[in-house]
């Protein structure tokens, strides 16, 4: 079946299976930032924004975002001019591994648009469904602080 | 935080940013499976449903016939050679008791067979349709069970190598003493003993294992792999499948963290296999459920500690026995038992009577491998847990006890050369420690004097404090090889080629860090290209907390042997003798007639212009020595008296990791491996069936921390001054994974008066317990 | 994703669409509202999905009487995120939503997917059957009853074949409270229990008390609620609470807990509810 969607401000018009999943979609399409990391949506690593809001693209069926608009950290910025919130993680520290990294991006993105000064025990609750093994949170947060200070500062 | 001793290094010591940290960050298509390889099939595998079973026959006739289905192997198909998976360089000190597939099934989950396929749901389809005719056998699930006379044979192929003793299913074995255990113990006027257990635990590495198998345009072999040894893979694989070696080439991209599950050798051969028999690119990935069951595990352990101690604290006789479960095959089985007494005991160098005994056990469970700590993990965990036990018996404080017992610089400990890694190690003096440092900023960051003075109360909440110390290593001594090679661009930039292998640790950028510092260039003017077996020197790969300090050495030896040659093509042009020129600032400058060149200007001439060479030099290092890390844990945790449950409320961890060449990435190691090591304590532990089976092999029900889960965690990095080290640096890895579990089961004890010595130390566990125990009121 | 075999896609334009093609696919066809249930499980009988996220489902209303009527496909988000869902019952609704897994499965399940599915370890059943709230659906014949009593009897006959419309929070003006415990942050849970009070008085008028995750679905301890009208808050009172569920409460193993746990863990978790709604009452 087709479906057209929005993906990072471009539109898609493409075959879909209906039982796929939105994760496999993405990484056809050559978004490869979204990532399978259990396949279950117990792990963080394929969220997503649809509609701004984070889900977790590997329990989304694929067709259900006809008609709406799909954010990946591939629409966040570009390698010359990298979003805030991407700087913010790279000099808090906060990237090791980088497989949870993007779905760690966008989960902050959504939480800095609806607070944009959050508290840090805000962050990570928020940051709840998002694991990442290398890091043990403590630089994540302060990137996410990091980046909403740069926000007040009216950098972004 | 970070305590600085106040040296001029530019680049070292900086926390510059990490050379893949934007690309990361923008999701680039940086890992395994991020890159498209048109043609390839999808290699899937069959397991065995049960613990422990012959295979009497395969037809494999009816799932061959599914379209799309390329090729399917099995034990009747493919070469038998028997090896170990682990990834160690040769000759691999554990068991050859794997076989691609066998005729034999040791494990609910152990492989059965492989089907290549153009799609995944024929791959699916014809898994389904593959026939197996099992002779199911009894199965032994615990050590216990394996010891037990007229306990089934795990391992009674007559091929394997290397076993301990195979009838009585021990992978590997170990006794060795220091003194007399028993006329220490009789001269000690303080004796405790006890007995601490670590289950099946999970690595967790967000990717799960993959692989792409493909052929170059000159029909070698190319496998690009998530895996922690590109080199070994390329070693293990030539002769498991009878490849030459030169036809194959290993490539390592980016990775999505290893914690030790992917320093083994565990689908590259099938991989391979399917693709050289189908003549396509092969691409493997593993779901999550399978990496659980069927990749590595950490050993499950049962360690035993004795302390023997004079009045005053002083230790004088020490007894340790491990006894781990090894799983079904021994990778690593060998080298964990010996690490547990070989990186717990050295700490407390003063007494003289010591005895480190054990064993790993074969058992019909999911393999064991390497994780995080190698079995210092387990050690200390028994070890600090006794330590906690003869304070109190001795009246002291905790910290006093550790501050009077334990190694210092310009000590040794018998047991470095009696207890290498599975064999014979070296002697070895310590020659850096900041552990008394590390104790006492930590205990000052954390308010231990002030804790401990007491539990508090709020409600049915008791809180308690508890500390632990810890070592680990850095490399291998005399075994394992790192080489580096350094080019300069005719521009005067460089292009540093290592075998090392970042998993995410930041290796890449650390070791250019420590070139760009030899050379005085900045660090943008290096570009690093590691784990490649074609086009980087060779390196064991990540493992043993090895690549700052053996890496890094290989780099800075390098970097010498350039510096040496740039010297000698400045003295060519500028006519003036190699002791005149020194090298600063990307320059050659004379001290004596104040000339200068840059080396934009060497490396043209060089090549272009007159006497043309290629200023390149490469270097390996073995180290003689393994300095160790030395780590301080404090840890505050509340207990829920009504219902069990626990929460960790504070944790400071102080740790002396001689020079730490890139500050936030030494910290971001040290509070990784704390928050592991809190999942371990706390809520990791795969749990099994009656027969054998995994019956919680999700993140659903094997909880991994999460961000709520790491209170307020402080992490200090103490400096010291190793002078064997790169710039003095030691590694930083692994050591902050030895402290949780004992620190957290010592600040249960001081909060409820209860000694959790089984973990992880679930709600349940603690409320038993207390329900047994007292709780101090 | 665990579901195979999937061969349709359709979006329901109205209620008598989406049971006809239920029907039609005679017992192959699912519906889905966030789907996330749908996508774990490991069925390879389905063939048809039957997405009701078109049909005007998600919304929050609040009644004149203080009551809520929640459209079934009402995502948890949209629903943490109103007005009216802290103003219930005390604030009872956000306290348990917040603990149901994490933001983004909160943007994608909806109330009445946790509703149909039921599943014995979820939040929502045991909140839900606690504040007596009651489901509408059609199927052959429209249908609306009591969630507790549905749990009882036949709520898996009857929404195989039926589409839940909306879900309702009948008024009260009593004041609720939720406890849980996983294993750690955005676990499921090993025990969870809901209690809410209404006082008159200084008494005790009505109680309402649910356990669920035992690890059986929340079911109301009626013989407790019976027993505390007329009873005067204070800790002698949640002593007996206590020893009392620990005497009677129906708990049972899993692979996640002992029965032996959480019989303690349920009295002390009752006994929580019971003192944070009782604050909340101001008594």
């Amino acid at each position: 079946m087709k479906i057209y969607f929005e993906l990072n401000g471009r539109p898609q018009y493409v075959e879909v299976q209906p039982g796929e999943s939105l994760l496999s979609l993405l990484r056809r399409l050559g978004t490869k930032s979204v990532r399978e990391g259990c396949g279950m949506g117990e792990c963080g690593c394929c969220v997503i924004l649809l509609e701004g809001k984070p889900v977790r693209s590997c329990i989304l069926f694929a067709p259900k975002v006809q008609g709406k608009k799909v954010t990946t950290v591939e629409g966040l910025g570009s390698l010359d001019n990298p979003h805030p919130l991407q700087r913010a993680f790279v000099e808090a520290g906060a990237v090791q591994c980088g497989f949870c990294t993007p779905g760690m991006i966008l989960t902050a993105y959504a939480l800095l648009a609806e607070n944009p000064s959050p508290t840090p025990q805000e962050v990570r609750d928020y940051l709840l469904g998002n694991i990442c093994r290398c890091t043990g949170y403590n630089k994540i947060v302060d990137a996410v602080l990091l980046a909403a200070a740069w926000k007040g500062e009216g950098r972004w | 935080m970070v305590i600085q001793l106040g040296r001029p290094w530019e680049v070292v010591g900086q926390n510059v940013p990490k050379v893949d940290g934007i690309p990361l960050a923008m999701g680039q298509p940086k890992f395994t499976l991020d890159m498209e390889i048109p043609g390839a099939l999808i290699g899937k595998l069959l397991y065995s449903p049960h613990a422990h079973a012959e295979i009497i026959s395969i037809d494999a006739s009816e799932a061959e016939r599914v379209p799309g289905v390329a090729c399917i192997l099995h034990h009747g198909n493919v070469p038998r050679v028997p090896y170990t998976t682990a990834g160690q360089g040769w000759p691999e000190p554990s068991p050859y008791d794997t076989v691609l597939f066998d005729r034999k099934v040791r494990y609910v989950g152990d492989r059965v067979a492989a089907v290549a396929a153009e799609t995944e749901e024929a791959a699916w389809e014809a898994l389904q349709k593959i026939r197996v005719e099992y002779r199911v056998l009894p199965a032994v699930l615990t050590p216990e069970e394996a010891l037990a006379p007229g306990a089934p044979v795990i391992h009674d192929e007559p091929d394997a190598q290397g076993i301990y003793e195979a009838a009585r299913n021990i992978a590997a074995a170990v006794d060795v003493v220091v003194g007399d255990l028993d006329q220490g113990f009789a001269e000690s006027d303080v004796v405790v003993e006890t007995t601490c257990e670590v289950p099946y635990v999970q690595h967790a590495a967000l990717e799960p294992h993959c692989v792409a198998a493909y052929f170059d345009e000159d029909g070698r072999l190319v496998l690009r792999s998530s895996t922690q040894v590109p080199f070994h893979v390329r070693r293990i694989v030539a002769r498991v499948l009878g490849i030459p070696l030169h036809r194959i080439r290993v490539v390592k991209p980016r990775i999505g963290g290893g914690f030790g599950s992917k320093q083994e050798v565990i689908l590259e051969p099938i991989a391979a296999a399917l693709a050289i028999r189908t003549g396509r690119p092969v691409v493997m990935n593993l779901t999550r459920e399978e990496v659980f069951v069927s990749t590595r595990t950490r050993h499950p352990f049962r360690v035993r500690a004795k302390l023997g101690a004079k009045k005053d604290g002083t230790l004088h006789a020490i007894e340790m026995e491990a006894i781990s479960c090894a799983g079904a095959y021994g990778p690593h089985s060998g080298t964990v038992l010996y690490n547990v007494g070989a990186k717990a005991l050295p700490l407390y160098n003063k007494a003289k009577h010591l005895r480190f005994h054990g064993k790993a056990v074969y058992a019909n469970l999911p393999v064991a491998g390497a994780y995080r700590g190698y079995g210092a993990t387990q050690g200390f965990f028994a070890l600090e847990v006794a330590m906690d036990e003869l304070a109190e018996k001795c009246g002291m404080d905790p910290l006093a006890l550790r501050l009077k017992n334990h190694i210092r610089a310009g000590e040794t400990s018998p047991l470095f050369e009696k207890l290498g890694e599975g064999r014979e190690g070296k002697p070895q003096l310590i020659r850096s420690c900041a552990l008394a440092e590390c104790l006492r900023i930590g205990a000052e960051r954390f308010g231990w004097h002030e804790k401990r003075k007491g539990p508090r109360w709020e409600g049915s909440w008791a809180y308690g404090v508890g500390m632990a110390c810890a070592m680990q290593g850095s490399g291998i001594t005399g075994i394992d090889m790192a080489t580096a090679t350094l080019i300069m661009n005719e521009d005067g930039s460089f292009r540093l080629l290592i075998g090392a292998t970042d998993l995410g640790t930041g290796a890449d950028t650390v070791l250019a860090q420590i070139a760009a510092e030899a050379l005085g260039i900045p660090l943008e003017k290096i570009s690093v290209y590691s784990s490649d077996t074609d086009f980087t020197p060779f390196d064991k790969g990540a493992y043993a907390s090895s690549t700052t300090y053996v890496s890094g050495n290989a780099v800075l030896l390098a970097a010498e042997r350039v510096k040496g040659q740039i010297r000698e093509v400045a003295a060519q042009i500028l006519g003036e003798p190699v002791e005149h020129l020194e090298l600063a600032r990307e320059k050659v400058v004379s001290r004596q007639s104040g000339r200068a060149m840059s080396f934009e200007e060497i490396g043209h001439r060089a090549f272009y212009v007159a006497d043309q060479r290629h200023i390149m030099a490469s270097a390996s290092f073995t180290c003689p020595e393994s300095p160790p890390p030395f780590a301080a844990f404090f840890c505050e945790v509340g207990v829920d008296t009504e219902t069990g449950a626990v929460r960790v409320e504070k944790f400071v961890a102080a740790a002396d990791c001689g020079q730490p060449i890139h500050p936030k990435l030494a910290e971001g190691q040290l509070e990784g491996a704390v928050a592991q090591g809190i999942g371990h304590a706390l809520f990791e532990e795969m749990r099994f069936s009656a027969r054998g089976r995994c019956v919680n092999p999700t993140f659903f029900d094997y909880r991994v921390p999460t961000s709520l889960d790491v209170p307020d965690l402080e992490v200090i990095l103490v400096p010291s001054e190793e002078p064997t080290g790169p710039f003095g640096a030691k590694s930083i890895g692994e050591v902050g994974i030895n402290g949780p579990l004992p620190a957290i089961a010592n600040a249960i004890y001081h909060a409820v008066g209860v000694r959790l010595t089984r973990a992880p130390f679930t709600p349940e566990r603690v409320l038993q317990a207390l329900r047994k125990g007292r709780a101090k009121r | 994703m665990r579901l195979r075999g999937v061969q349709r896609y359709h979006w329901a334009r109205d209620v008598d669409e989406a049971l006809s093609l239920l029907s039609a696919y005679q017992g192959k066809g699912a519906l889905l509202a966030g789907g996330v249930d749908l996508a774990r499980s490991p069925r390879t009988d389905i063939e048809g999905l039957i997405d009701l996220t078109g049909l005007g489902l998600s919304y929050v209303r609040e009644e004149e009487e203080g009551g809520l009527r929640v459209g079934a496909t009402t995502t948890l988000a949209a629903l943490l995120g109103r007005p009216e869902t802290e103003s219930y019952a005390g604030g009872v609704l956000r306290e348990a939503l917040q603990t149901v897994a994490c933001p983004a499965i909160r943007h994608m399940a909806t109330l009445g997917g946790a509703v149909v599915s039921a599943h014995p370890w979820a939040d929502i059943p045991t909140l839900l059957v606690a504040l007596d709230a009651r489901g509408r659906w059609r199927g052959e014949r429209e249908g609306k009853a009591e969630l507790w009593d549905l749990y009882q009897k036949e709520f898996r006959r009857i929404f195989q074949a039926a589409v839940l419309l909306e879900i309702e929070l009948p008024p009260w003006e009593g004041v609720g409270a939720f406890e849980k415990i996983g294993r750690n942050a955005g676990d499921i849970a090993l025990l969870n229990a809901c209690a809410g009070l209404r006082m008159s008085e200084g008494r005790i008028a009505e109680a309402r008390v649910a356990v669920g995750a035992r690890p059986q679905r929340g079911e109301r301890l009626r013989w407790l609620e019976e027993a505390l009208v007329g009873e005067k808050p204070n800790e002698k009172l949640w002593e007996k609470v206590k020893e009392e569920v620990r005497a009677r409460i129906e708990v049972g193993e899993d692979r996640r807990a002992s029965a032996e746990w959480r019989r303690e863990a349920a009295g002390v978790l009752v006994a929580r509810a019971l003192v944070r709604a009782a604050g909340k009452a101001g008594a």
